[in-house]
């Protein structure tokens, strides 16, 4: 083979990684863009409900276990763990301040995202743990040019689209979410109309988490659940939701696309410096659309 | 479009009002003119000099200084202090990094605190003060910039009476003492009829007259579109 | 009245300067370590809250200064023979230009924008310092930076740090009470007002950014003297959060807020830590705590509760 088709070949399976990284990416950003865009709170504590589903699907995969029907459980039970621990943060915490400044609800998500840390330290322990990929998974699938794919990350780049076909069909075809479109815009006509107003956020505050937990368990299997793997996805998310437009949800689709390959595709050009690409994506994205490159809802 | 085809001169001297149904674009008009708003087209000219579309802080280098229609000062600084901020930037003092702002145009400050009727007050954090009160130190921030043209968006708008009174006393005063060009917006038409020397009409972002007192009240065209007749206290 | 305040205000203040010449005498190592510390991220916190306290600016990523200023330090004296004094200002100098240089792109943009582009730009610097392995040692950082001698002892290093920390606490002082400081408060308070009255906002703004970028870098220097290390999680977000966190519990509409700040984060980071290695946890409550309950933090609270007690003595002597 000539060294153009083995670089052809290199660029395409580094865009199949890319790919695969963009729709974990794509589906918690989406929840704090959801998040950020309805009840205004940039969620630090995002990443740490991430890192959650992951250990918590590790728990649950040990549980039924540790084969496909653990995965499939985990996959089931633990996003709804985290949406149940979300939904008592909200109630508990989160509703009696939404009228506090941003700077101050971002801060109060740092404390969280700290005390989360611990909480997971307290029941997991510090030891790395790793969740199997399920049997069916096993193995590759060469689609184009020879490139062997991991049929684990085509599930991954399946799973992508539909979550997004059904954040959108709760966006824009539910009632919860039409409403939570308006509250977005004017909260203050929403709660005129006698709609509880209090309500439908602690839904989309729960639905935002519950993508969050979701991404940590897609996660699972394919790294380490480690305990800091919340402090690296976070700022990744939010500079992917800044892209995109604050709360706008294809955006965070697009950011997370730009994030994704500039993060894959790099590696590939420079190595050593693989990493400064995505940033330098966002910066030049910011530096030519300060409000992101979809419209925002604020 | 908010403005279109508004046309307004005010010589040096006047006081001259600009009336208008909610939504006539009167703020608008003075967003335009003190830069805040950058126009499509048309030009604003002061003094002979073409200022359209400097930033507000050029403007108001040139000598126009303007008030707010909702109370748009300093919340953190008292009453002294958000005056002395305006001072220490018309004398330019804004890079100095050194002196104490404390040992700087006291007197200035105090004069202009005084001419408005709040040297008692001085010592106050803003949210202490009544509405009226607030209104008067948004005009003497505006004075502290020591303009020679000052536009006052709605001084009275929320005003008790007695309040009121004291307002137009004051822009009387500033007119006539410190012989200041004023052009204001208001809804009360007794103070604009009282104190104007000339008086602008704008309905839907243009004007529909410009002229003395007695023109304006004589008018067919602003009696249909505004004042509804003979009764022109329709605020 | 006023009078007598402002002398028993200096006299507090010569007290409190005494007390910490005094402190090395008594304190075994450990604690003059930890007190230089203090001065150190009290330093960051106060030059963070130039911008963030008094010139009302999203800065949400101010470490970055800090870690370059620590830096170029480092780099200029383990790469270079250029005499101490002179490496420890590049630390500062470099500081102010990368401010100078990012407030250039960030300044025309408001709050929440500002602070998110600021970070986007910031991270950008942290992942090139963490990865040039050849000029930055990468995620290792530099170790055993060479330190002057008469500096690098446990109470060299510690008059050092009080006395670069008191110079720049009295110069940032002067200057938030300049006009230039009034100024940068009316912005904080109202900036379509602050145009509308002849200042200009935006160099402003940027001037105030580079002031508070070259004082985060000084205490970014004053770190490698204290540690003779840098490694690049100074420049990563979650310290400047934290940094963030002591202005707002020690209060940022204090001019020691953050000073206080700063001591009680690293008094409750290594005292707790000692008793629990959930010290995380511990910290998290404590913020809630103050979030919910002393929203303008620990000295903004006793500022307001004192207010209320000279106005009483005034109405009694009246």
């Amino acid at each position: 083979m000539d060294t153009g088709a083995l670089l052809f070949q290199k660029i395409l399976s580094q865009i199949f990684v890319g790919l695969s990284r963009t729709t974990i990416l794509f589906i918690v950003s989406s929840g704090m863009s959801l998040i950020l865009g309805v009840l205004r709170i940039p969620n630090i504590a995002h990443g740490s409900l991430y890192m959650i589903g992951a250990f918590m699907a590790f728990s649950v995969s040990n549980f039924f276990g540790g084969g496909s029907q653990g995965f499939w459980m985990a996959l089931l039970l633990a996003p709804i763990g985290v949406a149940i621990l979300s939904l008592i943060t909200e109630r508990g915490i989160f509703q009696f301040l939404y009228k506090r400044e941003h700077l101050m609800l971002l801060l109060l998500t740092f404390a969280l995202s700290l005390i989360f840390g611990d909480l997971v330290k307290l029941v997991w322990g510090a030891e790395y743990k790793s969740v199997p990929v399920p049997q069916v998974f096993h193995g590759h699938l060469t689609l184009v040019a020879g490139i062997p794919i991991p049929l684990y990350n085509l599930f991954l780049l399946l799973v992508g689209p539909v979550v997004a076909i059904l954040l959108w069909l709760f966006v824009n075809k539910t009632k919860m979410g039409k409403i939570s479109r308006a509250a977005a815009v004017d909260r203050d006509m929403v709660g005129a109309v006698g709609i509880n107003v209090s309500r439908v956020f602690a839904a989309v505050f729960v639905v935002g988490c519950l993508l969050a937990g979701l991404g940590g368990v897609l996660v699972a299997p394919t790294v380490n659940v480690t305990l800091g793997m919340d402090h690296t996805l976070i700022m990744e998310a939010f500079l992917i939701v800044i892209m995109g437009g604050l709360g706008n949800i294809w955006g965070a689709l697009i950011g997370a696309l730009i994030f994704g390959l500039a993060q894959s595709l790099g590696i590939l050009i420079w190595p050593q410096f693989g990493i400064i690409f995505p940033y330098a994506a966002v910066v030049i994205v910011l530096m030519i659309k300060p409000t992101g490159l979809l419209k925002s809802t604020w | 479009m908010a403005v279109n085809r508004a046309n307004l001169e005010v010589e040096k001297g006047e006081i001259v009002a600009v009336i208008g149904p909610n939504g006539a674009g009167k703020t608008t008009l003075f967003n335009l003119i003190t830069g805040i708003l950058k126009p499509d087209e048309g030009r604003v000219f002061f003094k002979g000099e073409d200022i359209t579309g400097l930033s507000p802080h050029n403007v108001c280098r040139k000598g126009i200084s303007r008030s707010f229609q909702v109370v748009n000062v300093f919340e953190r600084l008292s009453v002294f202090e958000n005056v002395r901020i305006a001072v220490l930037s018309k004398n330019r003092m804004c890079w100095n990094f050194i002196t104490p702002s404390a040992k700087l145009l006291g007197d200035e400050t105090e004069r202009i605190l005084s001419s408005v009727g709040l040297a008692d007050k001085k010592d106050s954090a803003c949210s202490d003060l009544s509405h009226g009160d607030r209104k008067v130190l948004e005009i003497a921030v505006a004075l502290g910039a020591s303009p020679e043209f000052l536009i006052l968006d709605e001084p009275t708008a929320g005003m008790a009476p007695e309040e009121t009174d004291r307002c137009i006393e004051l822009i009387r005063n500033l007119s006539d003492t410190l012989g200041l060009t004023i052009l204001f917006c208001e809804h009360d038409m007794g103070l604009v009829f009282s104190i104007s020397d000339r008086i602008m009409v704008m309905a839907r972002g243009s004007t529909l007259v410009q002229g003395t007192c007695e023109e304006v009240r004589r008018n067919q065209a602003v009696q249909d579109a505004y004042l509804g007749g003979d009764d022109y206290d329709v605020s | 009245m006023r009078k007598g305040t402002s002398t028993r205000n200096i006299g507090i203040g010569i007290a409190v300067v005494a007390v910490f010449f005094l402190l090395p005498a008594f304190l075994p190592r450990f604690y003059v370590y930890l007190i230089s510390l203090m001065l150190v991220y009290g330093l960051l916190a106060t030059s963070l809250n130039i911008v963030l306290g008094y010139g009302g600016v999203f800065q949400f990523h101010h470490c970055v200064f800090y870690g370059v200023g620590a830096y170029a330090t480092a780099l200029f004296l383990t790469k270079t023979g250029v005499p101490f004094i002179l490496s420890f200002l590049a630390g500062a100098v470099a500081a102010a230009v990368l401010s100078f240089l990012m407030g250039i792109i960030t300044v025309r943009l408001s709050k929440l924008y500002f602070g998110m582009l600021q970070i986007s730009l910031g991270s950008l610097v942290w992942a090139i310092v963490y990865r040039w392995y050849s000029f930055t040692g990468g995620d290792d950082g530099i170790h055993g930076i060479p330190v002057p001698e008469i500096i690098s002892s446990y109470n060299g290093s510690y008059y050092f740090t009080l006395a670069v920390t008191l110079i720049c606490l009295f110069l940032i002082y002067k200057i938030i009470k300049s006009p230039f400081g009034s100024a940068l408060q009316g912005i904080r308070d109202n900036p379509v007002r602050s145009g509308m009255i002849g200042i200009n906002v935006k160099r402003h703004l940027l001037v105030a950014l580079v002031i508070a970028g070259f004082f985060g870098g000084v205490a970014g220097s004053l770190f490698v003297v204290v540690d003779k290390t840098v490694f690049p999680d100074m420049l990563f977000w979650t310290l400047s959060l934290e940094v963030f966190i002591m202005c707002l519990i020690g209060g940022w509409f204090s001019f020691f807020g953050p000073m206080v700040g700063a001591a009680i984060v690293i008094a409750l980071r290594t005292f707790v830590s000692g008793y629990t290695v959930y010290w995380a946890l511990v910290y998290g409550i404590v913020m809630v705590f103050v979030i919910f309950f002393l929203p303008n933090g620990i000295l903004g609270f006793l500022e307001q509760r004192a207010k209320p007690a000279d106005e009483k003595k005034l109405i009694e002597k009246g």
